[in-house]
């Protein structure tokens, strides 16, 4: 169990800055995600935690240890690659003792520690199999455990899952979920699936363009997102665009094209007459009678099961997306009412327009 | 600049120090230092600096012949009939552009004979198509002198062409003879032209169909496909192919010497190459007995050589289309020909592996009969004499002895200068790794006699009487030439086998604690164990078969010659009754040997063309 103190972290490739000062604290025993789109710079993070990449500036503690500087070899953090990294040349048992002969443990010792993590990710049995003999969660498994039976300080996972298909990708958040706690480790774990960052993390970190946006629990970030990337990066959102003509506390009103909304400021405070972002949710939006009156014609329903998925076309021309519960029924043409509570009425700075991930619905 | 050194010190590692440091020392002290020493020397007159060598040079006429003879053939009488003489008196431009007609008309003619012969293999189905892909490896197959003696004695005025052709079918009204430049030509085009066919063929191969079948659909038809979409495609493979053929063809030996042993003395000694060999055989006492002038010439052939090196090698990288196709294998376009066209590939292809094959048969024919000294057009017993020597006689066998000392100590040289240096430039990010890359690749443009004739200088000049002396130990100088000189294909399998092995496997044993060398011994050799032993194979076959620098650097102490140093001695002075046999079957030795290691390699590497390195 350590904790992991990044200050400042920079790392270019030629002209690309793939990580531009980055700071995070991560605690001891936690799950801490790293969530962003492809080629934001997040497996370069892991990297360079892991020594595999060498930061151009900046400094990264374990505990108060600064290791810089120090070769991956030394630095006792077990790292799971995208590709898992078995090595073919080497049964199962081969790969997981690998890093135990390192150490110099005595042959007894090497095949007790195997064979207890073979336990541990369900693989008894699985010794003398050569990794190409094995299916993609075993593999997966394999390279769990070679990074688990060294006792690392820090387990690194590197988008572990994306190799996998839907169902064993569950089955498997859930193991690694499981062998993290019982194990107390510091784990740090890389991926752009939104879902499974949120299910799997005590906390995460949003990063974009080499740079992170948000750090908070996954519902921290989910329902106050700072800025618009984290908002769209990290679910669906309906984006109105309007004018701030009051503040009560927390509350803002805004008014967009005639409608007059009232939110929560979640971002960079805000004063009257600026310019704003409503970030308002599918699921957000509710039949009830409640705040913020939504009054538009259905252009499109569609029942998704868990639910009813309505296509509002409101005052304004505009047409925003509602996720209500699946027993409501309309006609397309018709004429209803929607609602949205104030708490999930999202307001924010629009400095964050340049960075819109867009995904404007 | 501190985080220079910082960075320095932290990608400079044990490992990476020790691989940097041994490939940056053999590439440095046996090829750049004895190299820029012989073009210094070249440059210094009297103790100064002047061009007086060159200048010497171009305006003797035997080195530059103005006007030209281009008395390319004529017809006379002899006492065995009329003949029509080929490339006796002429052509002749001097030796300087001699060496560079030659080069020039066989690297045209192998890239004739190689693109068409492996188009057709690319991209045709027709019977027997197994067979010939077989048969037009035989030419790669290796026996120095011995092959051009057995052209030189079928070409001959007594020689089987004219007893077929003019005895007995009475197709032609008049014997022919060939020799000279034309001589040199045709043994060095049958020679090489399966390099441009390997690596056309590759290339043809890895051209996506859908790129030809777009073509199609936009509606280009035929050669018109052909010549604006496959060939630009493969374009870089065939030029790649034809630099390393000009190159080998400009220093080439064996067809000179081996005509030598047919014909004796005459225009196809007028070469470079042989100008600087002869400087060698004629009794070398000391470094200050090798004329100037031979400095000249070799720095202009280095010159010449490093030229075209240079420019293909821009030339192709400017071109290297990323021919990925979306998607996964795909099959190659093969078509069915009509009767005109079977035909017509069945005359080509057969005259093709009938004439380019003929040496290599002719060498095996040599080696278990009596042709060589029956005075005959044909052999007439057949006999084990000459294979048996190969084991009984005492300077056969030291010949055999010390190439495989020489061979194996290469080898082993070459694959850790290899080796280290492809990981470096493989996996390492540190500053200079470019100069590394350059480097490594430099000794293809650098032609072997030039090689021996640098090292003669330089060894002598500054290690007389010490291990490295050319006078006391050629032998010892050769294990580096060959390692030289054979490290840019080594190396380059060593790189491709690095390629597909991705760097993560090697990091994870990082992360696990393991330190760099042990990361390099237990994780990246067992991955590339493939290509490595492959490599080394071909690297020892190739040590086997080295030429240049092994005829020249042992005339200086002909006790320690190699194989191939015992039969270019035979064959030039052919004068014993029998010899060449002999000669013959050290050459059925070094087919063997060649073929015994091209299979198990292409066992290992999986891949048919991998023997070539090219």
């Amino acid at each position: 169990m350590v904790r992991v103190r990044l200050e400042n972290v920079v790392k270019r490739f030629g002209e690309v800055t793939a990580v531009s000062g980055v700071s995070l604290d991560i605690n001891h025993g936690e799950f801490f995600t790293v969530l962003g789109p492809s080629g934001c710079g997040k497996t370069t993070l892991l990297r360079i935690i892991a020594g595999l990449e060498h930061p151009d500036e900046g400094k990264i503690y374990f505990d108060d240890l600064d290791v810089t500087e120090l070769p991956p070899y030394k630095r006792g953090t077990g790292m799971v690659f995208q590709n898992y990294a078995l090595w073919p040349h080497m049964s199962v048992f081969d790969n997981i003792a690998y890093g135990l002969r390192v150490m110099k443990l005595p042959g007894d010792e090497v095949k007790r520690r195997v064979r207890k993590i073979l336990e541990l990710v369900k693989l008894v049995g699985m010794e003398n199999r050569y990794p190409t003999q094995l299916s993609g969660g075993q593999q997966q498994r394999v390279a769990l455990a070679r990074a688990l039976v060294i006792e690392p300080r820090i387990l690194l996972l590197d988008e572990p899952l994306s190799n996998l298909d839907a169902r064993l990708r569950i089955e498997m958040r859930t193991e690694i979920k499981r062998i993290q706690k019982e194990l107390e480790l510091t784990t740090i774990y890389v991926t752009h699936d939104q879902e499974e960052a949120m299910v799997m993390s005590d906390r995460l970190a949003v990063m974009n363009a080499g740079r992170i946006m948000q750090v908070g629990t996954p519902s921290e970030v989910y329902r106050r997102p700072k800025n618009l990337f984290v908002a769209t990066f990290l679910g669906r959102c309906n984006i109105l665009k309007g004018k701030v003509i009051g503040r009560h506390n927390d509350l803002v009103d805004v008014v967009v094209n005639g409608l007059k909304l009232r939110g929560v400021l979640t971002g960079k405070p805000l004063n009257e007459g600026d310019k704003a972002f409503c970030i308002i949710r599918p699921e957000s939006f509710s039949v009830r009678e409640g705040e913020n009156l939504f009054r538009g014609t259905v252009e499109w329903i569609s029942f998704a099961g868990s639910y009813t998925q309505i296509l509002l076309k409101i005052s304004d021309g505009r047409v925003i997306t509602a996720n209500v519960s699946s027993n409501f029924r309309a006609e397309t043409g018709s004429e209803i009412k929607l609602y949205a509570s104030s708490e999930d009425v999202l307001i924010l700075h629009p400095e964050e327009e340049a960075m819109a991930y867009s995904k404007e619905l | 600049m501190s985080s220079f050194t910082k960075r320095l010190k932290r990608e400079l590692d044990s490992l990476t120090t020790t691989q940097l440091s041994a490939s940056l020392f053999i590439l440095i002290f046996f090829l750049i230092v004895p190299l820029f020493y012989m073009v210094i020397r070249a440059f210094f007159h009297n103790g100064r600096l002047s061009s007086y060598y060159f200048q010497a040079l171009l305006s003797d006429p035997n080195f530059v012949t103005y006007p030209p003879n281009l008395n390319f053939a004529y017809m006379s009488r002899t006492s065995l009939g009329t003949f029509l003489f080929v490339g006796n008196r002429g052509p002749d431009f001097g030796v300087l552009f001699n060496s560079l007609f030659v080069a020039i008309t066989v690297t045209v003619f192998s890239i004739l004979l190689g693109v068409t012969a492996a188009f057709i293999m690319a991209r045709y189905e027709f019977l027997g198509k197994i067979f010939f892909r077989v048969v037009l490896l035989i030419p790669m197959l290796a026996t120095p002198f011995v092959n051009a003696f057995v052209i030189g004695k079928v070409l001959g005025q007594n020689g089987l062409f004219n007893y077929v052709f003019h005895d007995i079918l009475r197709l032609l009204p008049f014997k022919v003879q060939i020799s000279g430049l034309p001589a040199v030509i045709l043994i060095q085009t049958i020679s090489f032209f399966p390099i441009v066919y390997l690596n056309a063929l590759s290339s043809f191969i890895s051209i996506d169909p859908s790129m030809e079948e777009q073509a199609e659909t936009l509606g280009a038809r035929g050669f018109k496909v052909f010549r604006s979409v496959t060939l630009p495609l493969a374009l870089p493979g065939i030029a790649a192919g034809a630099a390393i053929v000009f190159i080998i063809s400009l220093e080439d030996l064996g067809a000179p010497i081996g005509l030598s042993g047919a014909f004796g003395s005459g225009l196809h000694q007028k070469l470079i190459s042989f100008y600087i060999y002869s400087e060698f055989i004629g009794g070398l006492g000391s470094v200050e007995q090798v004329h100037a002038s031979t400095y000249a010439l070799a720095v202009i052939m280095l010159a010449i050589a490093v030229a075209v090196f240079l420019s293909i090698k821009k030339y192709v990288t400017l071109r290297q289309y990323a021919m990925i196709s979306k998607g996964g294998r795909f099959n190659p376009r093969i078509r069915k020909l009509g009767p005109l066209g079977l035909i017509a590939v069945y005359l080509f292809l057969l005259g093709l592996v009938i004439t380019a094959s003929f040496p290599q048969i002719g060498v095996v024919v040599l080696a278990m009969s009596d042709w060589a000294y029956n005075g005959l057009p044909v052999p007439t017993a057949f006999t084990p004499q000459f294979m048996s020597e190969l084991v009984s006689e005492p300077d056969v066998l030291r010949s055999i002895m010390n190439s495989l000392t020489y061979s194996s100590m290469a080898t082993i040289l070459m694959l850790v200068v290899g080796v280290s240096a492809a990981y470096v430039i493989a996996r390492r990010k540190i500053p200079g790794k470019d100069a590394l890359d350059s480097l490594v690749t430099v000794p293809i443009a650098v032609p072997g006699i030039i090689l021996a004739v640098g090292y003669l200088l330089f060894f002598a000049t500054f290690f007389s009487g010490t291990p490295f002396d050319p006078f006391l130990n050629p032998g010892f100088l050769l294990i580096f030439t060959y390692t030289v000189r054979r490290i840019p294909f080594t190396a380059r399998s060593v790189f491709a086998g690095l390629q597909q092995t991705h760097e993560s496997l090697e990091e994870a044993a990082l992360n696990l604690g393991a330190n760099r060398w042990r990361t390099f011994a237990t994780i990246a050799i067992p991955l590339i164990a493939a290509n490595v032993i492959g490599g080394g194979l071909l690297s020892f076959v190739y040590s086997m078969n080295e030429v240049s620098t092994s005829i020249t650097l042992s005339s200086l102490k002909p006790e320690q010659g190699p194989i191939t140093f015992y039969m270019s001695q035979v064959i030039y002075s052919s004068g014993a009754v029998g010899t060449v046999s002999v000669a013959a079957a050290l050459g059925v030795l070094l087919m063997s040997i060649q073929l015994v290691v091209m299979t198990v390699s292409n066992y290992l590497l999986k891949q048919r063309v991998a023997f070539l390195g090219v």
